[in-house]
């Protein structure tokens, strides 16, 4: 069923948005509607919600990843180049660092932060879906996805996308909204998330629904669990998981066989 | 399956930056102390606390900065492990070797950089006039930059006076502990003692053998 009522033709042509349910094709159009309003204040508000906790996430996730210079990294959903900035730094001139996001706004932002911060040389920027990486099989040793999986409309088409382009023994890092471990907490995000930061959207980049579709697409992300099943399933192993500031964000890490 | 932690990685990663910012500002204001450390460029050291269970990396970067992290591959040049305690009294030696050695911690691989990395901190002669002069103008900066080593050298001397008194106090007038001297003489009566109660107790022995021999 759709937001008003409508049935759907087939439950197998829908997919949800936030709470709304609707058609799979649709959701891209929509998710990129979302990040067209966001983009220009994404980093801003990043650091307004979480109070600066996402660059301890951020890294965390870094620290995971174990780069080393002369590797290659495909940052998806790099948004605006928090990792990317990074991991230039790391893999040298030796390196590669890729930063692919399906917006070319947010695209366009990270490529002019990253430049007036003097990151270039090593780093490229593609436009890309997540679900159909245009990359060669066993070509990248590390992949990471920074709050970028929950839109995803296919996320088990998307982790087997990645796992193909993994060289093997390379990793993927999946950063995301989780599920809290702690009912009270549980309780109190949810007035966060549900009262307090359509608020502030709508304060700070004047877009209560780009905010509200921000909570509620995290309550429809897989849990923990769910999440490590679904990498295990696209084939990758030795896959773990380490639940942050009490399981509101949790990093998933899986390696190729 | 879930990596064990003990602690949320974003609260000992709020702690590794928060010191990794304190220590690199610190170093900036000490250039020699930087430049002794990129000496040692490369160097990682782990330090693994069991009390409570936190485990740290200090990667020695090739300009003399630090980056502290809370997850690494690689293996470390040292790694020392042991108790808070032990860590800060480690911190605090005066003589890092004699502490190492006497102390708890235990110490994988070499632990010479580990050595070289206490004293060039101990060390640390911290120019607080560069970034005072920077805010202030040369006249006032250099001004509030003397009163401020005024005040940090008239403290560092009260300390040592004070502790030196208080120690006095504690020893000679008060005799609420005795003094180092005083104690190892009980010490070494003590094992005298022990000893010639051993001595006896085999001379009884053998008696009491003899006597059972002979009846």
């Amino acid at each position: 069923m759709t937001d008003d009522g409508q049935p759907m033709a087939d439950d197998q042509d829908t997919t949800h948005f936030g709470f709304t349910t609707v058609k799979r094709g649709d959701k891209e159009k929509l998710v990129r509607g979302v990040f067209d309003s966001v983009a220009s204040r994404y980093d801003l508000m990043n650091d307004l919600m979480s109070a600066g906790i996402h660059r301890l996430w951020k890294r965390f996730t870094i620290e995971l990843s174990a780069v080393r210079p002369g590797q290659t990294v495909l940052d998806i959903a790099g948004g605006t180049g928090d990792l990317a900035a990074k991991f230039s730094d790391l893999v040298g001139s030796d390196g590669k660092v890729i930063l692919a996001d399906i917006n070319d706004s947010m695209l366009r932002v990270g490529r002019d932060k990253l430049l007036d911060a003097g990151a270039f040389g090593n780093l490229h920027m593609v436009q890309c879906d997540a679900q159909y990486l245009p990359f060669p099989d066993n070509s990248i040793d590390c992949i990471t996805i920074a709050f970028g999986l929950r839109n995803v409309t296919d996320k088990d088409l998307a982790l087997r996308s990645m796992e193909r382009i993994l060289k093997p023994g390379g990793r993927l890092l999946v950063l995301e909204f989780s599920k809290p471990t702690n009912s009270l907490l549980e309780k109190a995000y949810d007035t966060y998330s549900f009262r307090i930061l359509p608020m502030m959207g709508k304060l700070v980049a004047n877009d209560e629904d780009s905010y509200r579709y921000l909570a509620e697409s995290i309550r429809k992300h897989p849990d923990q669990e769910t999440l490590l099943g679904m990498m295990e399933e696209a084939g990758f192993v030795d896959c773990q998981y380490h639940n942050m500031t009490g399981g509101i964000v949790a990093v998933h890490r899986g390696i190729k066989a | 399956m879930t990596a064990s932690r003990s602690h949320d990685p974003a609260i000992v990663i709020a702690v590794a930056t928060a010191l990794e910012l304190a220590v690199n500002r610190a170093l900036e204001l000490a250039p020699s102390a930087r430049k002794d450390l990129a000496e040692l460029g490369g160097t990682l050291l782990a330090i693994e606390c069991t009390k409570p269970e936190v485990e740290m990396f200090m990667v020695i970067e090739p300009c003399g900065s630090l980056t502290i992290k809370t997850y690494s591959e690689v293996k470390a040049t040292t790694r020392v492990r042991g108790s808070l305690d032990d860590f800060l009294s480690l911190a605090t030696a005066e003589d890092p070797a004699a502490t190492l050695i006497n102390s708890d911690l235990e110490i994988i691989g070499n632990s010479a950089p580990l050595v070289a990395v206490q004293q060039i901190i101990t060390r640390m002669d911290i120019d607080w006039e560069a970034p005072l002069v920077a805010v202030l103008g040369d006249v006032a900066g250099h001004q509030f930059a003397q009163l401020l080593r005024g005040a940090f050298s008239w403290g560092q001397a009260a300390g040592k006076s004070l502790r030196r008194q208080l120690s006095e106090f504690i020893l000679e007038e008060g005799r609420l502990s005795p003094p180092e001297a005083e104690l190892e003489n009980f010490y070494t009566e003590v094992q005298s003692l022990s000893l010639r109660v051993e001595r006896l107790q085999s001379r009884l022995a053998r008696l009491a053998k003899r006597v059972s021999e002979s009846a």
